[in-house]
């Protein structure tokens, strides 16, 4: 999925991404969900939910487009629904590389400036 | 801007570095050293700098864009503890709009005569598309990474 952050509906997502990822219990189902499927009762044992709750829960991260939903018989399974996050974790993962890359110039700079590591060779 | 659009991530990033932590707080503390690493914008015009390196001090940047737009980044030292220890809060603007503030905390540890250094920063991201435009090129690669940000903060 392209980064289209410019348009109105990229701009939508993006905002529903927002409201999905400020809620805890909603974070530790879709760090669950990013492992692959699962279904309601397991998702909230694991974020301390009763089923109603962890339903409502669930149907705010569906209808945000953060994660899609499969009936088979009586049991319900939810799966990420895919780049739901592609805006806000890119910007996130650019200010990580600006970092690291800014890092690297300064392991960089040490050597020029402190000369070689003592009894180390490269 | 509502409160709805604000969202918060934390990263971490460490590093081993080859000297003891007194001499790798220099690079963060003397203003000629640190600018040599983190000056990263060649064709960004320089239109402020300050650098006041104490608890209470501030550190400011201002640039002219090649577009023409105007970013800033302005910190405030909050606690500075050599050569353990630098904290600091700042802010970043693109267009005259903020994009993001944050808390960066940076610690020195001495680890048999070198330094792992390990900095921290939690965001406070309020950023307009326009501004995530801005900063951001490519496309996106899954939430993986993401999760991982989330599950950290």
């Amino acid at each position: 999925m392209s980064l289209a952050a410019s348009s109105p509906v990229a701009a939508r997502a993006l905002d529903r991404a927002f409201a999905a990822l400020a809620d805890p219990g909603r974070r530790t189902m879709i760090e669950r969900l990013s492992l692959g499927p699962a279904n309601v009762k397991s998702l909230a044992g694991l974020a301390g939910m009763r089923l109603p709750s962890a339903l409502k829960h669930l149907h705010v991260l569906e209808e945000g487009g953060i994660v899609v939903s499969q009936k088979a018989g009586r049991t319900r399974t939810y799966t990420m629904a895919p780049g739901a996050f592609d805006a806000i974790g890119a910007w996130v993962r650019q200010r990580e590389a600006l970092m690291n890359a800014a890092f690297d110039r300064l392991e960089a700079l040490i050597d020029a400036v402190e000369g070689t590591a003592e009894g180390s060779t490269p | 801007m509502s409160a709805a659009d604000i969202h918060h991530a934390t990263f971490v990033i460490e590093r081993q570095l080859r000297i003891a932590p007194i001499r790798a707080f220099r690079f963060w503390a003397d203003r000629d050293l640190k600018e040599r690493w983190t000056a990263c914008h060649p064709d960004w015009r320089v239109l402020e700098a300050t650098f006041d390196f104490r608890a209470g001090g501030s550190e400011a940047k201002r640039w002219r864009t090649p577009d023409g737009r105007e970013q800033t980044f302005t910190a405030h030292y909050l606690d500075i503890a050599e050569p353990d220890r630098i904290v600091y809060a700042f802010e970043m603007s693109f267009g005259g709009e903020r994009v993001s503030a944050s808390l960066a905390t940076v610690a020195l540890r001495p680890a048999e005569g070198q330094t792992r250094m390990t900095y921290t920063e939690q965001i406070a991201y309020f950023g307009s598309r326009e501004a995530l435009d801005a900063r951001i090129a490519g496309t996106g690669e899954g939430f993986e990474r993401l999760v991982e940000v989330v599950a950290a903060a």
